[in-house]
Parts: structure tokens; sequence; C-alpha cells
């Protein structure tokens, strides 16, 4: 009995793993080829999550549908949020666009609760409340639509970069923006295309996650703070492992969660980023370059 | 300080020794105690951030930890109110000294997610530590600060006012001192070029420490004087939404400087209030305004004065300033 406790705990801690890649795909991404540590970029989870209620709920659309309009809308967003917040300090220090990310999450996350409300939302799906079961494991239909978007998008993304012709140019633009540049590549469209591209992924998240908890304007922060740890275990650029780190810790917290105490399980996080700070600095997975 | 400088300061203190007695009014006296402590609190950030370059996200965890251990030392083991700040900033600066020991070796976005870590993870042990701390309960009945019968809590606002200012105008003798003495010239050098610094024989890593445990001890007495003062505490001190707000004072009011972090207080805690009928709204000015100030005028407020100055000086339009 004990191995089927265990097994459901890891099953549940994939599912959440998967939505923590999802957003730290995007952060990685970002910082890869703009150079931005995107403190808002849980905001835009958030977002996600809204629109999606909004969307199923308000218009009346179905779930799936209303994914791929939160999806959409929010990566539209995020070119205007690359436009405002962050195209005219390129060339500033790193410090000025971290305070920069920071203005731009507080305005998002406060925005939210001016237009949204303070009261907690829930997103409704036909998935959430199914089940499959698979031997003696119970699984919500919405945890299996989370894995296999998730799984679809990863590789969809790692495509992306290696094989097409925008892939190409964001891989140029984060060796060399200046060679890019030279090489006739248009480096402002790649750094505003990333950007939203990036934005999509988190909201695609959070309209996938969200119906697992309650909604309220904070997520946004913990979302970001997932996509750091994630992001930090895995090595900031890096998208493979952005896909590691995400997977093992939504499964260290699965388990923690399970097995240690409910309040734990949001430290483990805490502790694994500065044990991996420390231990080494450029992420688990990182071959090592990408420091300026 | 020698000859005007002098002077100057001791006219800003005189003035703002008078400011209380101009008005009857309890709640215009109860903001200028919140002013003079988040001030104390903004000053010391600006350690880190203006002095040292860095940008840490869990300045807010070592106020938290300031104010609950003078509270809870008074409540626990009655230790007397007055020692109260002076331990927490003991306790604080310890904090930032394991702390700063162990963060300060990474730099840059990497530092702010590492302290980031840090304050989240005080947080998460405060709001789950019960039996220490009544978790987000929080502590309240804190005994006050008091003069013989008198209790300075928030009904005797002009008297903690001069607590409080004394707190405030030691913590800007700590920093002028601080960055009119050798040390402060590291820090500055370690902060424009940490590889030239280290070139010329300054030791990069504790040079920082420094900074960041004064900076942390600083903000631990703070937190103190919060405590007694409002006389309740919850763990949400320690939480992001302060985190924000001492890092939005530190860089609408000019990073830097140390009228800057005054300033940035001020219109911190002038606008909470005007703006209290606003609701939600409020939080959005307030990020629009650190928004604002990063890309239009990252100087802070403080450099609209020096500019002003400049320019009037310097009859034919200026460059950009340095």
């Amino acid at each position: 009995m004990e191995i089927v406790v265990f097994a459901q705990q890891v099953v549940n801690g994939l599912a959440n793993g998967m939505g923590y890649v999802l957003i730290a795909v995007g952060l990685t991404l970002v910082f890869g080829v703009l150079r931005i540590v995107n403190f808002a970029h849980g905001e835009f989870y958030m977002l996600g999550a809204y629109f999606t209620y909004y969307v199923t709920s308000l218009a009346g659309i179905d779930y799936l549908g209303a994914l791929v309009i939160a999806t959409v809308a929010v990566a539209a967003i995020g070119v205007f949020a690359n436009q405002f917040f962050f195209r005219p300090l390129r060339k500033e220090h790193e410090f000025t666009i971290l305070l920069s990310s920071l203005g731009l999450a507080l305005l998002m996350a406060n925005g939210a609760e001016y237009l949204f409300g303070a009261d907690p939302k829930y997103v409704n799906t036909r998935y959430a409340d199914e089940t499959v079961d698979i031997g003696p494991l119970v699984v919500t239909q919405q945890r299996l639509l989370v894995i296999a978007v998730a799984l679809v998008m990863i590789a969809g993304t790692y495509w992306f970069i290696r094989f097409t012709r925008m892939g190409k140019m964001m891989q140029a633009t984060a060796q060399n923006p200046e060679g890019a540049a030279l090489t006739g590549i248009n480096t402002g469209f790649v750094h505003a295309y990333t950007f939203a591209f990036a934005c999509g992924l988190a909201a695609l998240s959070g309209a996938l996650v969200g119906p697992t908890a309650m909604l309220t304007h904070t997520v946004g922060d913990w979302a970001v703070l997932k996509g750091f740890i994630v992001v930090v275990m895995g090595g900031l650029g890096s998208i493979t492992g952005a896909l590691f780190g995400g997977v093992l810790l939504g499964i260290a917290e699965s388990l923690g969660g399970g097995y240690i105490s409910l309040g734990f399980k949001e430290a483990i996080g805490y502790a694994i980023i500065i044990l991996v700070l420390l231990w080494r600095p450029q992420g688990l997975f990182s071959v090592g370059s990408g420091r300026r | 300080m020698k000859g005007a400088p002098r002077i100057q300061a001791l006219a800003a203190v005189a003035v703002l020794a008078v400011l209380p007695w101009l008005t009857g009014n309890a709640f215009l006296q109860h903001m200028m105690v919140l002013w003079a402590i988040y001030a104390l609190l903004a000053l010391s950030l600006n350690i880190i951030v203006g002095y040292l370059g860095e940008l840490s996200f869990g300045h807010a965890a070592f106020f938290g930890i300031g104010a609950y251990t003078s509270a809870l030392l008074a409540m626990q083991w009655g230790v007397p109110v007055w020692l109260g700040p002076f331990l927490a900033a003991v306790v604080a600066g310890a904090f930032g000294l394991v702390i700063g020991f162990v963060a300060l070796r990474i730099v840059g976005p990497q530092f702010a997610i590492l302290t980031l870590g840090f304050g989240a993870i005080l947080h998460t042990v405060t709001n789950y530590w019960v039996d220490l701390t009544r978790g987000p309960m929080g502590i309240s009945n804190i005994p006050p600060f008091s003069l013989g019968p008198i209790a300075l809590d928030f009904t005797q606002a002009r008297n903690m006012y001069y607590v409080a200012l004394a707190f405030l105008v030691g913590g800007i003798y700590i920093c002028h001192a601080l960055m009119t003495s050798r040390r402060g010239r590291a820090f500055v050098a370690v902060r424009e070029n940490p590889s030239l610094a280290a070139s010329i024989g300054i030791d990069v890593f504790r040079t920082k420490l420094h900074g960041f445990v004064v900076a942390t001890a600083i903000s631990g007495a703070g937190g103190a004087l919060y405590g007694h003062y409002l006389r309740v505490i919850t763990p949400e001190l320690m939480s992001l939404q302060y985190v924000a707000a001492l890092i939005i004072m530190v860089i609408v009011g000019g990073k830097g400087t140390i009228v800057g972090p005054l300033i940035g207080a001020l219109v911190y805690v002038s606008l909470l209030e005007l703006l209290r009928a606003a609701g939600p709204l409020r939080l959005v000015v307030f990020a629009a305004l650190l928004t604002a100030c990063v890309i239009f005028l990252p100087g802070g407020l403080v450099s609209l004065w020096r500019r002003l100055r400049e320019r009037r000086q310097a009859p034919e339009p200026s460059g950009a300033p340095a």
C-alpha cells in the first residue's frame, strides 16, 4: 500500500511540476535572449488564469477554447509590457531592469486587485472532477491535461528554437546581439517576439494550473517564485534545465508536503535555491556558458 | 562635517524637533512617527541598494526579526523596553551576518533572488512557528516605551516622535560617518567596479558584508520601534509587500544619498494616507511611481533638486547628468 501512496504523490508532483516548467521555460527564454530577470513573469501567469476564468464564466466559451484565447491575449499584452517597461532600458544596468520588472509586477498585481476584486475566484473546468484510474493510481483529468499540454508545448518550443527561422534568430540574438544585428536580424523584433512567447507560456500555465487552486491577485508572486526556483536550479537560460528543475521541484514539494508537513512544503523550494546558488551558481544543468 | 554642512544639519534637526508642535492634530503627529520609523528603515536599505549597489529582496525580514525580537524579549523575559531596539539590532545584525556571509558570494540578479529566498524562509518560519511567534495571529499588547508613568504608544505620538527621531538621527549619523570614512569610500569603489576595487587591495567580500550587517542591524532597530509603537506585529511585516514598500522609498527618494530615503519615506507615508480612499488603486499608484522613477528619474526625487541647481549654475544647457 505504501508504494501506491508514494507513487500517487509522485504523479501529483509531476503534474504540479509540469505547470512550473511552463512558467520557467518562459522565464529562462527571456533571460537568455533579452538578458532580463523578469520579476513580473508570474503576473502573466495570473492574467492567464483570470482571463480563462472570465472567458469561461462570462462569455460562456468552452474551457479549451478559453485556454487558447487567454494564451494569445496575454501574449499580446506581453508585447506592450516589453515595449513600455523594458525596451527603453535596453542599454541600462541589470539592476535598473530588475527594478523596472518589480514595478511592472506590482503594477499588474495591484491593478488586478483593482479590476478583478480581492475575492478569490474558482475556474471551472469539466476536467477537474473527472478522474482516470491508472492501475491503483487515481489522477484527475485536469492533471493529465496539464502534463500532456506541457509536454507538447515543451517539445514544440524545443523544435521551434532549433529548426525554425525565428528560433535561429532567437539563438543568434541570445549569443551576440550586436553580431545578430550586423547580419540583418531585427533584434528589437526578436526581443518582442520572445517576450510575447514567454508571456503566452506563462498564461497557458495559469490557465491550466489555475483550476486546481483558488485564484487571487497575489498568485503571480507565488508563480514567479516557483519560476525563479526552477530556473535557478536548472541554470538561467537553459530550457532543458527548466524541464528537469520543474519536475524535480514539483515532486520534491509533493513528497515533502505528503511526508513531512504542508508548511514545510513551501520552504523546500527556497532551501533548494539557496543550496544550488551556493554550490553551483550557474545551475545544475548549465553547460557553463551564458554568463556575461 | 565642518562649517556650513554642520550648520545645515543642526538646523534640519532643529526644524524636525519643532515640527510636532506646529500641529495639535494627533493624527498628523502619528504620521510623523511613522515617517521617522520608515525613514530609518529606508536609510538602512539604502546602504545595500545605494552604497553597495546590490538589490536585496529580503530586507523586510530583518525589520520583522527586529520587531519580534524586541517584543518577545520584553513580553517573555521582561527585558526593559528601552533596551529592545539595541538588542533587536544585535539579533537582526547577527542574522544579517550569517545570511550575508552566505549570500554575498553571489552578485547581481542572483543575489536578489537569493535574498528573496532567505526572506521568504524567514517569513515562512515566522508564520508556522506558532509556539514562539503565535503564527499568523501575530503578537498584540506589546508593551510600549514608557517615561515614568507615561506610555509612549500612539496615544502619545508627540513624545514617541522624539524617540523615533533620536533613532533616525542616530541612523543618519551612522550613514554619514560610514560614508565619509575609508570604509565608505570602499563601498562606492566596490559598487562602481569590484575588480578594480579588489586590485587596489579592497577586500570586496568583507566590505560588502560590513555594509550588509550595518544595514540589517539598523533595520532591526527600526522594527523594534515599530512594534513597541503600534503594539501589534504580524508575520506580514516580512512579506513581499513590505519589501516592495522599502524599495519604493529608496528608489523614489533617490538611492545612494542620505536625504533621498528620508524624502522617499515622506512620499510613501503621505501618499499612503492621502490615497486611503482610493482603496486598491493606491498600490497601483505606488507601483506606477516606482516604475516612472526607474525609467524617467533614475536618481529619484533628490536628483530633481540637483538638476535644478546645476541648471542655475551653468547657463548653457548641460548634457544628461552622470
